[in-house]
């Protein structure tokens, strides 16, 4: 019999699920995909992660998917793409499926069929529309780029899904997963009525190659951060730093691929499960995160570097001028010739509000500290990032 | 669990394990469940191991998931254990592992990476369209027909309604599944037919389909063909129309009759193509808003297959406003509310004991009040109290309909039903107190467990197979 009491109040579980909607960035760099071409071909990784999507989909009747290549020059959408760039692709687009294809068509679940068309024919004019002159001029990915359509995307259905429901929904958490109520936070539960979007990122582009992305990466990641948007990550080959820092900003799945021929089977146990369903599982994150920044001058990724104090600009080096290169505030660089040129060991540097006022004694004190954990004072500079600084 | 997703599973449990066997042979079949029976967890569990070779070990599974959402793991394993979808074997070296059973496992992964053999997913009309259907017509066809049922049922077809034919084997499905009877030659709605139509589109559809089914194996059709064939309407697209060559008899009569219940549409029983409509395409899902549609459009022309549109206001002085001028929803309202006025668009009542009293009295329960309420209240009213919700930082759970109705209900529903009866099994008379309390923690954990007495070390379930296996394991 239940009893009545004030604590509890009567609420009939719907099972209304918000849907999620998940954004996957391949990365199309050729040159990196020909490194591992023995392992894992382009072609094998592609079907694998069209199987991953349909996956996603079979999970929930209004799961939604968007994917975005990273390639050389561009990020080009291969799904949903606007219809003005390409045939049409639903009404008109069953007559041309009507003609060309009979008999395979009818074994497979619709909207898989379609999307897996898409993607194909994206990625096949991707790949035409990339000149001679872009593969050797460039050997990078726009990585920065794609995240940025990627979350444009996300931001536009999740107004857009909210819209179409009349604001949020109610009860979700009793049906939360199948009626399991668990009494999280109340973010949790605020997390779970809107559309649930997160970020896969299929990376095979080493490090080095993304550093002059360095800003916009770090702004999208923190963009991602505030909208408790995570980003996952599946290295196929290389370690890169700042995707490390984009998923344990954004508390998601860091994933490196020592067997790349296993991809299908780490996408489904990692990367498959939903925000809801994280709540429950253990996920493979990294302890040991990179958390070296890139400098704002050559955009080299530095261990230790100078600091403005107003705009919290990195610098490899002093500026020329002295000069704080983002936001133009005069910096004293007073006796730190000397002290680069004593150790080899780059420091940093702080200045107070007013430029003519120093505390580099201060700051001296601290160095050698600095110096044997050089980590800790990258986390730091990256905390105060996250209070909402923004990189310009 | 919510209602509507219990009651096909509750169906799909009572099967035996054969109908599993040849149900699980047909991708769609698989797909469907996959996505509508299971929860989140058990539908991560079935993806981590549908692409593994070798069974995966149980205590792996334990790792994976957090040591305080045991009981979440626990029911999942259960569910996936009772749908045959999940077993659990002993490998080479004696270690218990759990893999997902073949023709589930092979059709599941049919359904995701395509095949090249039959028509499992329908086959699209080649023919051209030289009258095409569109989505609209295809909701309103569908609106009428299963007003038309529902309006047949509470008796509305007086009320300048237009009259749907409703062929014979819709009232005789209706009537056995004792959701009306005829007296005298007139229609009576039972207190099974009063929860029935208080309930959402959803629940309603899966409702009939399986009376339909069981209905189905006693005139000879073969029930596994027929599910199987609702699972494969349900993957079909709406606003495509589907070729008939090719199905088997039981198919086109099964079509036939759904046509009926505006489930699909045919232009004419002969016709060599057909159309889901949104009923049958929003049987797998699980969002309200899809699953609703219909009766979103129920409250009126002019604003049809908007999802989600509610139309129901409450306030909480129990009085009611309701922007409906259909005749059915209209008799629904006035089943637990005194109606006061009525406007060509609008009526307006209040809730009191009386009139929750005398619904009650019909056999109607204040959870179907309240689920119907909620799945009817106003966009205007969920966006209100969302409002509110997010400027307080409370951590209790956001309610649309205010709590103060929600609770009095329930409380006026409480006056007069004291007892409950739980059909189930009793454990008793364990020799020890730790034989007792750890099959007692296993049952809670699955779910499964109703009561316990820790004194007289008994304690009731209401499924014991599971139970009793866990108990055969430890002996």
């Amino acid at each position: 019999m239940d009893t009545i009491d004030a604590s509890e109040h009567y609420e009939l579980g719907t099972t209304e699920i918000a849907p999620s909607l998940l954004t996957v960035i391949i990365d199309t760099n050729p040159h990196a995909w020909a490194t591992i071409e023995d392992a894992l071909p382009f072609s094998k990784a592609v079907a694998n992660i069209l199987v991953f999507i349909n996956a996603h989909l079979a999970c929930n009747y209004a799961n939604e998917v968007a994917v975005v290549a990273s390639h050389l020059q561009k990020a080009a959408w291969l799904y949903p793409v606007s219809h003005h760039s390409q045939k049409p692709a639903d009404r008109d687009g069953d007559v041309v499926m009507n003609g060309d294809s009979n008999g395979p068509q009818t074994s497979k679940y619709r909207s898989f069929r379609l999307i897996e068309e898409q993607v194909n024919r994206s990625l096949k004019d991707l790949l035409d529309s990339t000149s001679n002159d872009d593969f050797r001029s460039n050997t990078s990915t726009m990585l920065a780029g794609s995240l940025t359509l990627a979350l444009s995307n996300i931001n536009r259905r999740t107004i857009a899904w909210a819209e179409e429901h009349g604001g949020t929904k109610p009860d979700e958490v009793a049906g939360d997963g199948g009626g399991l109520a668990t009494a999280n936070g109340s973010a949790a539960v605020e997390d779970d009525r809107s559309l649930q979007s997160r970020i896969l990122i299929v990376s095979v582009s080493g490090s080095s190659d993304s550093a002059h992305q360095y800003i916009p990466m770090m702004n999208s990641i923190f963009a991602c951060q505030r909208l408790r948007i995570p980003i996952d990550v599946c290295k196929l080959s290389g370690d890169a730093v700042f995707l490390q820092q984009a998923c344990d900003a954004t508390k998601g799945v860091y994933m490196s691929l020592s067997e790349p021929r296993g991809f299908l089977q780490y996408l489904m146990m990692g990367f498959l499960p939903d925000q809801r369903s994280r709540r429950h599982l253990v996920l493979p994150t990294r302890i040991d995160v990179d958390f070296r920044a890139a400098c704002f001058c050559h955009r080299r990724v530095v261990d230790i570097g100078f600091v403005c104090s107003i705009c919290l600009s990195i610098f490899c080096e002093p500026p020329a001028g002295n000069e704080c290169l983002t936001c133009g505030s005069p910096l004293d660089a007073g006796n730190l010739g000397g002290k680069t040129g004593s150790s080899s060991e780059k420091e940093e540097e702080e200045e107070e509000d007013p430029p003519s006022k120093w505390w580099f004694g201060g700051w001296d004190a601290n160095v050698g500290a600095c110096d044997s954990d050089s980590r800790a004072l990258n986390i730091i500079i990256l905390d105060l990032f996250n209070e909402g600084w923004n990189l310009h | 669990m919510a209602a509507s997703m219990s009651r096909p599973l509750e169906y799909l449990e009572s099967l035996p394990g054969t109908t599993f066997k040849k149900l699980y042979q047909q991708p769609s079949t698989a797909l469907a469940i996959f996505r509508r029976m299971l929860p989140d967890l058990a539908k991560c569990f079935v993806m981590a191991m549908l692409y593994l070779k070798d069974p995966l070990p149980t205590s792996d599974l334990e790792k994976w998931v957090r040591s305080d959402s045991k009981r979440q793991r626990d029911n999942a394993l259960s569910i996936l254990g009772r749908l045959h979808i999940l077993s659990t074997t002993l490998t080479d070296n004696n270690v218990r592992a759990c893999m997902v059973n073949d023709p589930f496992a092979s059709s599941l992964r049919q359904a995701l990476m395509g095949s090249d053999d039959a028509q499992s997913f329908g086959v699209l009309s080649q023919t051209s369209n030289e009258s095409t259907i569109t989505v609209a017509d295809l909701d309103e066809y569908a609106r009428r027909q299963w007003e038309g049922v529902l309006g047949y049922m509470v008796g509305t077809s007086g009320l300048g309604q237009r009259d749907i034919n409703l062929s014979k084997g819709v009232k005789q499905l209706l009537q056995a599944g004792h959701l009306v009877e005829i007296r005298n030659h007139h229609v009576d709605i039972t207190k099974d037919g009063f929860g029935f139509v208080l309930q959402d589109v959803n629940t309603q559809v899966w409702h009939i389909l399986i009376l339909y089914v069981e209905s189905a194996q006693a005139i000879g059709m073969d029930s596994v063909e027929v599910l199987s064939f609702l699972f494969l309407l349900s993957s079909l697209e709406l606003g495509q129309s589907y070729d008939k060559k090719g199905m088997t008899s039981v198919q086109l009569r099964t079509l036939t009759d759904l046509a009926d219940f505006g489930i699909v549409y045919q232009e004419s029983p002969d016709a060599t193509r057909f159309y889901p409509t949104r009923l049958a395409t929003t049987l797998t899902s699980d969002s309200n808003a899809l699953s609703t549609p219909a009766s979103g459009s129920l409250n009126g022309p002019g604003q049809p297959g908007i999802p989600g549109t509610g139309f129901i206001i409450i306030e909480t002085n129990y009085r009611l406003y309701a922007y409906t001028s259909s005749p059915l929803q209209i008799s629904l309202i006035s089943l637990f509310t005194n109606l006061k006025y009525r406007f060509p668009n609008l009526v307006t009542g209040k809730i009191t004991r009386m009139s929750v009293r005398r619904a009650i009295d019909k056999g109607i329960t204040a959870d179907q009040i309240i689920s119907y309420l909620l799945t009817h209240a106003h966009p205007q009213l969920r966006k209100h109290n969302a409002g509110q919700a997010t400027s307080s930082s409370s951590t209790m759970p956001i309610s649309v309909l205010p709590p103060t109705v929600t609770d009095q209900i329930r409380l006026w529903q409480l006056e007069r039903d004291r007892l409950k009866a739980t059909p189930g099994f009793l454990f008793k008379d364990f020799s020890s107190l730790a034989d007792y309390q750890t099959p007692c923690e296993y049952a809670r954990d699955i779910g499964v467990l109703v009561w316990k007495s820790d004194r007289k070390r008994m304690f009731f379930v209401s499924r014991h197979e599971e139970v009793v296996a866990f108990l055969k394991s430890r002996s």
